[in-house]
């Protein structure tokens, strides 16, 4: 065992105060050591190497001694050249001038006899990453290309690609892709190929968007020829390199249906491969290609089904959890296919509670007719589980289940039941889940009822479980003999509640039972309202405000108002619609899954976008020259990440606007009434002049409780854009992320669009003629974003600001809208519509 | 691709960074992943492992007290991140005899050769344990023990490992042994829930057929098994040849050197355990009286050792005084109860008894423990699996064989 390399009193701490004279002292110690040849030297060599790394790894900045330790390392020790490569790699970038040492001793290794050296060597070449040393790359990279030993062609093919990230210029001019491409058809070693494959497929994607040739190029990769040469040599690549032939293949367009067979069968026993990763490209490869073919595409979910579900109970839990993200995609799409495994979703006592939540949805989604009643009945041993969450979230998934209208009867008997257990979050969890029975079956109503008069609400103290029982108090007051008088003494405490959920509730369950009990419920009713009047939460306030007027006005209007016949809801609403459910599918085998949301909604930038990026706006910007460098560049693209989250913070609350609004304050109801009769011309629809101001607030309350919408504004006077308008990145930047978005809508994108959609530039191209301008775009076949921009003709300078995502397999466009002034933005939006609709018709 | 690894250690702790693109990752979004961790509990081992930062997207493993971080800002697939970050885990575990902090800060040299091999550019090289071994040599003694006698005072390899030459990936070509053996085991786990009722609900056996070979030049293996038909979900090493197995179930193969897992199978729906584990609760007034019986069901015909009972106790005990007639009781801080029994004695079966005492104002316990039970047997495939035999084709010598088979209980859980 080597000895610590650190000194023992050495804290980990990276501002410890010593570590600015400790890195002098190495300096001084390196030096003397430098241009000894005395025998032992290597040795402490050695030691001083391990002790600046040593730093350089808990984060002390050890980049003074640059120099010394480029002078120590001339030497035939190969651990400390790899030290020494180690230490260049990293500090390289902070010493463009002092790098330049280093060139001269990495191209004589490049030329080392023995193989590993000279890999190594051009390895750490390619990683210096200063620019201004590409013109020592290219010849060491050449000849690496052409090396005897497939370990350095292996390096120098990733070579490349780091030279292609420092200077895409020079990369391109000395002719290496073509190189690769000629290696990867003709290496004999795998791994060889594999590299050549990543590496231009990153060339060519990035370079796609520039050139034709490009796009030829990387269409040429996905060339039945190459597909099938990459198929046939599958087994030689080790595991890494597999996953990146699947993956292409996955993009594979297969002719015709033996083209299909044909690959599935070259594929067939990869599903039993140890490693999981490429089990799952296996598996992408195999839903893509046959997505056409129906019974085909049935044949093989029950093909891959035993692979998944190894993977899941043989693998570790970081596994499980992957592989479960993606069985619950497969199981919306086909919900039989594991109505018979269900006893792999059981938990293990040991499983993780994050793998423990996954497989209770799995349950949950597999339940059917056959199996409910074993499912409910693991479901509900979990309740008592030492676990509280997961015993939370079983009991959930038992209520879910009974929606789902399997064996109703049996579920709402075992509901029953953990009322009976008397364990607060048991009895929480299980009054909501009962409500939501109630609201879709109301023909269980007795059996429920009599269990749930029996509970104290003394013991239900969360927010959402108490709200449910006053909401069943109030629904079924006639029923319950004792409901008035519970809730009498619930609104005499109303002080000490504090969850103003459950004070909304009090006060429409006090009106429910008010309608049906009067001469019980008069006084609590009063109490309601008047604790309800004074109290400090707007929303309650309101409420109460509303309601105590309601009344006033009429009683029965109250009534049908608030207690109005009610149906059973039927199908309570998905969270997550189908599209984007799909949309999910078909980027199976990726984060997307893992998330739950297809990449669009969380991948704003891909890492390497900023070139294209910055290469966009310093195209587009007028009068500005080259914005500047790749740092700043980073910045910005931070930026643009922050303010994504930032935007859909303030995206939130706006889109619940309807529901919520109907409980606003009064004032801006004023307010809305003013600007809207400000803008439009004919008040008529809204209020009749002669009525006393607070009923037409009272209609619009209703109005939007009700959920109608408050008639839109005409538009204002036709909108003229100007044609030279012109924004500066920073300032877009800005502004996108100062304004609120005015408009976020979706509209289709012609098909004829779609087709002339290959690259971003044609749409930039189309919208300028109807002076919108791009100040940026990216993405790649199916989708691509835009940041648009366009200046209003007269008056001050208001800019309208885009951004537009195309997704040209679903032919749509999300367009979000922030503008200056956000009256204008809906005229603003419908020139935008027009514009993009007649893209490529004409 | 991958951006970037980090290592911390289980306090947050950043051990060790290793940058793989152009685009360097800021430390700080470790100063993120620990904010969130402590969002999250504190417990490294109960977070997501695959997690959304608002700049980079983390996967994470947690493995003997060492956090491995990896970055990344594309879309990758994810089991690709977090099975490239079990097999560094594996890989460094092999070689450092371990895994903790200070092997980690001892040997970080070792570590950064390491993922350098494992992986160029944020793209997975070669992972496999045989041949990085022929890359860099582990740090053992015996390695040490070779340098100081030949005076070569260095870890890695000057020759490169013939395997990158090989069109077998796994095998350097012209192996030489003094030694001409090899070893089969079968080493099975037992799955089994019997839920509160004293039902099996479920039980099943993960199986592992693991060689250990060395043997001179390119042997070539076939390995056949009596009753192939039982198994399930097979998965294989890469050298497996997939057609003879199609076609007649046999194992052929060109084994690697050393050890390594041939095949992975499962067999399912299994009728019976070969231990019970009844254990009793009963409560009232504050007190609840727990009573574990443990004794042979179905007797495998070789010793049963090793026995092991662990539960939770409910966080609602205030104490528990646990007696047993053999083996004997902890309860550790965390309120874990374990029992070792060790073996079942001829004359008695082993029985735990004792008292909880629940909080004040709780009147009968609502949360019930599962325990866990522990066993192995050696010399006994549990599943039924017989291995008929072993050919080896290539080989100089007749080679020695050996087999073995051993079966341990895996999650094998009693409600109660």
């Amino acid at each position: 065992m080597a000895p610590p390399p650190a000194p023992p009193q050495k804290s980990p701490s990276p501002s410890q105060p010593s570590g600015k004279s400790e890195v002098s002292d190495l300096k001084l110690q390196l030096r003397q050591l430098a241009g000894s040849r005395a025998p032992g030297a290597d040795d402490s060599k050695r030691d001083l190497f391990k002790r600046v790394i040593s730093y350089m790894t808990v984060g002390i900045d050890v980049s003074a001694a640059f120099s010394e330790m480029v002078m120590c390392s001339a030497t035939s020790d190969i651990v400390l050249k790899k030290m020494c490569y180690l230490y260049v790699g990293n500090y390289a970038r902070c010493h463009p001038d002092l790098a330049l040492l280093t060139i001269n001793f990495l191209q004589k290794d490049c030329h080392d006899e023995d193989p590993m050296i000279r890999g190594l060597a051009l390895r750490s070449l390619c990683s210096l990453r200063v620019p201004n040393l590409v013109e020592y790359l290219v010849a060491p990279l050449g000849s690496g290309l052409k090396d005897g030993s497939s370990y350095v062609r292996m390096v120098a093919a990733v070579g490349v690609l780091k030279l292609y990230h420092i200077s895409a210029a020079t990369c391109l001019d000395s002719d290496f892709p073509a190189v690769l491409k000629s290696l990867m058809l003709t290496d004999p070693d795998a791994q060889v190929v594999a590299n050549c494959l990543f590496v231009l497929q990153e060339i060519w994607n990035l370079e796609a968007n520039k050139s034709e040739e490009a796009s030829r190029e990387r269409e040429t990769l996905l060339s039945k020829k190459l597909v099938y040469y990459l198929l046939n040599r599958i087994k030689e690549f080790n595991e890494w390199a597999q996953c990146l032939v699947l993956e292409l293949v996955a993009k594979y367009i297969p002719s015709d249906t033996d083209d299909i067979f044909d690959i599935m069968n070259l594929l067939e026993d990869r599903l039993q491969h140890a490693n999981g990763a490429v089990v799952l490209a296996t598996i992408k490869v195999f839903l893509h290609l046959t997505m056409s073919m129906n019974d085909v595409h049935q044949q093989v979910y029950e093909r891959i089904k035993a692979p998944l579900l190894t993977l899941v109970g043989s693998g570790s839990s970081e596994q499980s959890y992957a592989v479960l993200s993606h069985l619950h995609l497969l199981v919306m799409r086909a919900p039989m296919l594991f109505s018979s495994d269900y006893k792999h979703f059981y938990c293990q006592f040991s499983d993780p509670s994050y793998v423990k939540k996954l497989k209770l949805e799995m349950l949950t989604a597999i339940a059917n007719e056959s199996n409910t009643y074993e499912i409910v009945t693991e479901l509900c041993e979990y309740a008592g589980n030492v676990d509280v969450p997961i015993a939370r979230e079983s009991i959930r998934a038992v209520g879910k289940i009974a929606l789902q209208q399997y064996d109703v009867n049996a579920i709402v008997d075992r509901l029953l039941q953990f009322l009976e257990m008397e364990k607060d979050y048991v009895t929480a969890e299980t009054l909501v889940l009962v409500k939501d029975l109630l609201r879709k079956y109301p023909q269980w109503s007795h059996d429920c009822i009599a269990v749930v008069g029996n509970i104290s609400s003394k013991n239900v103290q969360e927010p959402k479980a108490k709200a449910s029982l006053i909401w069943m108090l109030g629904e079924y007051s006639q029923d319950m003999p004792d409901a008035p008088y519970i809730l009498e003494s619930l609104i005499e405490n109303w002080d000490e509640e504090n969850a103003a959920e459950v004070r909304l509730h009090l006060l429409t369950a006090a009106m429910k039972c008010f309608f049906k009990r009067p001469p019980e419920t008069q006084k609590a009713l009063g109490a309601a309202l008047a604790a309800g009047l004074a109290d400090s939460h707007q929303d309650v306030h309101d409420r109460a405000l509303f309601y105590y007027r309601l009344l006033q006005y009429d009683v029965s209007v109250a009534e049908r108002v608030v207690n109005p016949p009610k149906q059973a809801v039927s199908v309570f609403a998905d969270t997550q619609s189908s599209e984007i459910k799909d949309r999910i599918f078909d980027e199976f085998n990726s984060l997307s899954v893992v998330y739950q949301k297809p990449s669009y909604m969380f991948t704003d930038k891909e890492h390497r976008e900023p070139f294209e990026f910055s290469e966009e706006i310093g195209n587009l910007s007028l009068g500005q020259e080259s914005v500047g460098n790749a740092p700043r560049y980073a910045e910005s693209d931070k930026d643009l990440l922050l303010s994504t989250s930032e935007r859909e913070e303030n995206g939130g609350p706006s889109t619940n606007g309807p529901a919520a609004s109907g409980y606003s304050a009064p004032t801006d109801y004023n307010s809305s009434l003013v600007s809207l009769s400000s803008q439009t011309q004919s008040e008529t629809a809204i209020s009749d002049p002669g009525m006393p101001k607070y009923t037409s607030q009272m209609t619009l309350a209703i109005d939007d409780l009700l959920g109608l919408s408050v008639p839109a504004a005409p538009a204002p006077p036709s909108l003229k854009l100007n044609p030279k308008a012109a924004l500066d990145p920073g300032t877009f930047q800005r502004k996108w992320g100062q304004l609120a978005v005015s408009i976020s809508q979706d509209c289709s994108v012609s098909p004829q669009g779609i087709a002339a959609l290959t690259t971003p530039q044609a749409l930039i191209r189309h919208m300028q003629a109807s002076s919108i301008q791009c100040i940026a775009s990216g993405g790649q076949s199916p989708t691509f974003k835009f940041f648009f921009f366009a200046q209003k003709l007269d008056g001050p300078p208001l800019f309208f600001l885009v951004e537009c995502i195309v997704n040209t397999s679903s032919a749509k466009a999300q367009v979000k809208i922030k503008a200056d002034d956000a009256t204008a933005s809906e005229a603003f939006f419908g020139l935008f519509q027009s514009a993009l609709s007649k893209f490529g018709v004409l | 691709m991958l951006q970037c690894i980090f290592f911390l250690s289980d306090s947050g702790e950043v051990m060790l960074e290793k940058q793989m693109t152009g685009h360097r990752v800021d430390r700080s979004i470790c100063a993120w992943f620990w904010d969130y961790v402590l969002s999250q509990g504190g417990d490294p081992s109960k977070i997501l492992p695959v997690i959304a930062s608002p700049t980079h997207y983390l996967f994470q493993l947690f493995r003997d007290g060492i956090i491995f971080l990896a970055c990344t800002q594309v879309e990758m697939p994810p089991l690709m991140g977090l099975e490239f970050l079990r097999r560094v885990a594996d890989v460094l575990t092999d070689y450092l005899g371990g895994l903790n902090e200070d092997l980690i800060k001892d040997n970080f040299i070792i570590v950064y050769e390491l993922l350098d091999e494992m992986m160029d550019n944020g793209f997975p090289l070669t992972t496999e344990p045989n041949i990085l071994r022929e890359m860099i040599t582990p740090p053992n003694i015996v390695s040490k023990m070779l340098s100081v006698v030949t005076g070569k005072n260095s870890n890695v390899n000057t020759r490169l490992p013939d395997a990158t030459a090989s069109c077998i990936p796994w095998r350097k070509t012209n192996m030489k042994h003094a030694s001409n053996e090899v070893y089969v085991n079968l080493v099975e786990e037992m799955d089994a829930v019997y839920n509160r009722d004293g039902a099996l609900v479920k039980c099943e056996i993960y199986g592992e057929v693991q060689v250990d070979s060395h043997l001179p030049g390119l042997p070539d293996l076939t390995l056949s098994f009596s009753n192939p038909s039982i198994l399930n979900d097979i998965r294989f090493h890469p050298c497996v040849r997939f057609r003879p197995w199609e076609s007649d179930q046999i194992l052929s193969f060109v084994p690697p050197d050393g050890e390594f897992k041939l095949m992975t199978y499962r067999v399912k729906k299994l009728k019976s355990t070969p231990i019970y584990v009844k254990p009793q609760l009963t409560s009232d007034t504050g007190n609840c009286h727990i009573n574990v019986l443990v004794g042979v069901r179905n007797d495998p015909g070789k010793t049963i050792d090793s026995i092991t009972v662990q539960f939770q106790l409910p966080f609602c005990v205030a104490s528990a005084n646990l007696t047993s007639n053999h083996g004997t009781v902890n309860i550790l801080a965390d309120k874990t109860c374990s029992w070792s029994i060790g073996q079942i004695p001829k004359d008695k079966s082993p029985s735990l008894s004792g008292n909880l005492v629940l909080e004040t104002g709780l009147d009968r316990l609502h949360v019930f423990p599962v325990f866990q039970v522990g066993f192995k047997i050696m010399g006994v495939a549990l599943s039924g699996l017989q291995i008929h035999k072993l050919d080896i084709k290539n080989a100089p010598s007749q080679p020695y064989k050996g087999f073995r088979a051993l079966t341990q209980a895996g999650e094998y859980e009693v409600r109660s």
